[in-house]
């Protein structure tokens, strides 16, 4: 199973810019992937490619075996919801909500905010915020508030996290604790793990390191 | 979606409550405004139906024509030319089958009840002083049925009428204007014929100046007697069971016989136009507080979705569906449109209610010691529906609009 890609092209604009130039890759389960390259090669693109936020020009993805082209869209959503988390590197809360709603807002799509409360609950205190989950995101650090986004990201158990430089924001204590995180969970509860970094220590976590340049894989 | 919409209004407190405040004061100015318009046309028909009568049918005016002499004069088969061509209005008109009227009505299934009634310009007469009026002759049991005057009646009783003995009730402004009082006698003649006395039973009070200070009811053998023409009417008066039928009956009955035949609305065409204008003022205004409302919902809610569109970026990375950020925005629109359509219904009602308490003089005419305020419940209906509407219509293009936003344009030009 896994994601695989084949031949993806990406343009933008017109004239059209190429931006990834025919990429063939294959993630498989369980893999804690890190995608390296220069600013402007194509990582995040290729990312949000993965991850069914964006849409290639032409070429295939396929997920666990499905093309995401024959998905419809509630199927693509529901899929999100339920097998993917997404961190990005501007935390991205919800700033009306509080740290426990918004760790739930992923399971609150389903109706299962109840069922899903313990577990948020734990992933809360394992991520060294129990004594905060009724304040507010702006009332948290950087380091605090990335890691509840990693919380949520996590709440519904998904197969698949996608992460676009959830370190670029935060130093390097805090940093260690995001890709520490990360590790654990991909020891533990085989969740694959793709994530963009600029930093080769933590490139360096990864079990495979994805080198990009000019739109290509090298 | 309900607990984020609440939320997201919350987080904007002073802009909610400036929107809210906004459809608030629109919503109460519909009720109250609406309030005080249909009050006043309610009362003015309520008038106009009870005193007069449902239908009326009178005698035709009968004016003289250039020709309408040359029969009399000359004969069918002469062609006459005039020198000097008479005109003129011939004195009093009657209507010349009373009989086969009221055996129609008493057979018409939708009249309730109907009232002869002669109706004749008088001379008053007290003392030095002398002042015109108009007398109606009418069987009082009859008259009572079709109208509500006992309701109005100030001093006396109108049966106290009787069916002769020159007993009348008269307006209490007219009685003012006489400076007599109750159970003294007057004098009462038409055109050049004889006074004769008539003994003042009783007061009304109509609340309609016009008639309070002219209008006099005696019995109608009386006043057929005054007048030397026993035996004559000049108009019945019609109560209908459905006084919306009113309209259609006299039209149709207008073309059965040389009469005269009109609705109240009909008899009071002018008033009824005014009210026309009226209501184009009320819906006019009603736009226009959906237009304010609207914009101002829709502007709160566009700025929201642009300050808002990295949560919408998020939401949608975590599986929301373009409709459910469509609903998001949509349910603020509508709980501000709810809320304030609500709160303005009560603040309309609060309104109505004090100006319901203002006193009106009385003198000037219309009626009631207070303002006439209606509190119609659908008048709360509609504006709440108003405000209602308005937040759903206008919450809908910029809901549509956060609804199209893809998550990975957001992203990108945020972070880009
Ligand atoms: N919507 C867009 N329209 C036009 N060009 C775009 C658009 N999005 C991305 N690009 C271009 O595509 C190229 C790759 O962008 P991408 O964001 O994938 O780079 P990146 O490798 O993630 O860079 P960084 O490390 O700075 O985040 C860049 O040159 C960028 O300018
Ligand atoms: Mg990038």
């Amino acid at each position: 199973m896994g994601i695989n890609l084949e031949d993806i092209h990406k343009s933008f604009g017109l004239p059209p810019t190429s931006v990834l130039k025919g990429i063939n890759v294959t993630v498989n389960d369980g893999e804690f992937v890190a995608i390296v390259g220069r600013s402007g090669c194509g990582k995040s693109t290729l990312l949000y490619i993965l991850s069914t936020l964006d849409q290639p020009s032409s070429g295939s993805v396929e997920i666990d075996g499905r093309l995401v082209e024959n998905m419809d869209i509630g199927e693509v959503h529901s899929f999100r919801n339920m097998q993917m988390g997404f961190v990005f590197q501007f935390h991205h809360l919800l700033p009306e909500l509080s740290v426990i709603e918004n760790v739930l807002m992923p399971a609150l799509k389903r109706n299962l905010a109840q069922q899903k409360r313990d577990n948020a609950l734990k992933l809360i205190n394992e991520f060294g915020l129990s004594d905060k989950i009724n304040r507010l995101p702006g009332q948290l650090s950087g380091g605090e508030q990335q890691r509840v986004a990693i919380a949520r990201a996590l709440v519904m158990g998904p197969k698949y996290i996608f992460a676009d430089e959830p370190t670029g924001n935060l130093d390097s204590t805090n940093g260690d604790i995001v890709m520490g995180l990360f590790k654990r969970f991909n020891q533990e509860q085989k969740t694959t793990i793709i994530y963009v970094t600029h930093d080769p220590t933590f490139a360096s976590l990864a079990s495979r390191q994805i080198h990009m340049s000019d739109g290509r894989i090298i | 979606m309900w607990f984020l919409a609440i939320r997201h209004l919350f987080s904007r407190k002073r802009q909610t409550l400036l929107t809210l405040m906004g459809i608030i004061l629109g919503t109460a100015a519909y009720v109250a405004i609406s309030g005080m318009m249909l009050g006043f046309q309610s009362f003015i028909i309520d008038q106009l139906v009870n005193n007069d009568s449902h239908v009326r049918i009178s005698a035709r005016e009968d004016f003289i024509t250039a020709h309408s002499m040359d029969k009399d004069f000359f004969g069918p088969s002469v062609l006459v030319s005039w020198a000097a061509p008479p005109s003129g209005r011939r004195d009093n008109a009657y209507i010349l089958f009373p009989g086969a009227w009221t055996a129609r009505l008493a057979k018409e299934p939708y009249v309730a009840a109907f009232a002869e009634q002669l109706v004749s310009q008088v001379i008053i007469t007290r003392g030095k002083f002398k002042a015109a009026a108009n007398l109606i002759g009418v069987e009082p049991t009859q008259q009572s049925q079709v109208t509500n005057i006992q309701k109005y009646m100030t001093v006396g009783n109108f049966k106290d009428i009787g069916t002769g003995g020159n007993r009348i009730v008269i307006g209490d402004l007219l009685l003012k204007k006489l400076g007599a009082t109750v159970l003294e006698t007057i004098y009462l003649s038409v055109g050049f014929g004889e006074m004769r006395p008539f003994k003042i039973v009783g007061t009304f009070h109509l609340g309609v100046k016009a008639l309070d200070e002219s209008n006099i009811f005696g019995a109608l053998a009386d006043v057929q007697l005054l007048g030397g023409t026993p035996g004559r009417i000049s108009d019945i008066a019609v109560r209908l069971y459905k006084v919306e039928l009113a309209a259609d009956v006299a039209s149709t009955w207008n073309m059965l016989g040389d009469e005269k035949v009109q609705s109240w609305d009909q008899a009071h065409e002018g008033i009824m136009s005014v009210f026309t204008t009226q209501d184009i003022v009320r819906n006019a205004m009603t736009l226009s507080i959906l237009i304010v409302a609207g914009f101002g919902i829709y502007n709160i809610l566009g700025m929201a979705v642009t300050q808002k569109r990295r949560e919408i970026a998020i939401l949608r990375s975590m599986g929301y569906l373009p409709r459910d950020i469509t609903t998001l925005f949509l349910l603020q629109g509508l709980v501000l449109g709810i809320a304030g359509g609500f709160l303005g219904a009560i603040l309309g009602f609060g309104v109505s209610h004090v100006m319901a308490s203002i006193r009106v003089s009385a003198e000037r005419g219309l009626g009631g010691e207070h303002m006439m305020i209606s509190f119609l419940p659908s008048i709360y209906l509609k504006g709440f529906l108003l405000a209602f509407l308005a937040s759903a219509l206008s919450g809908f293009l910029p809901a549509r609009a956060a609804g199209k936003l893809t998550p990975i344009d957001i992203i990108r030009s945020e972070s880009g």
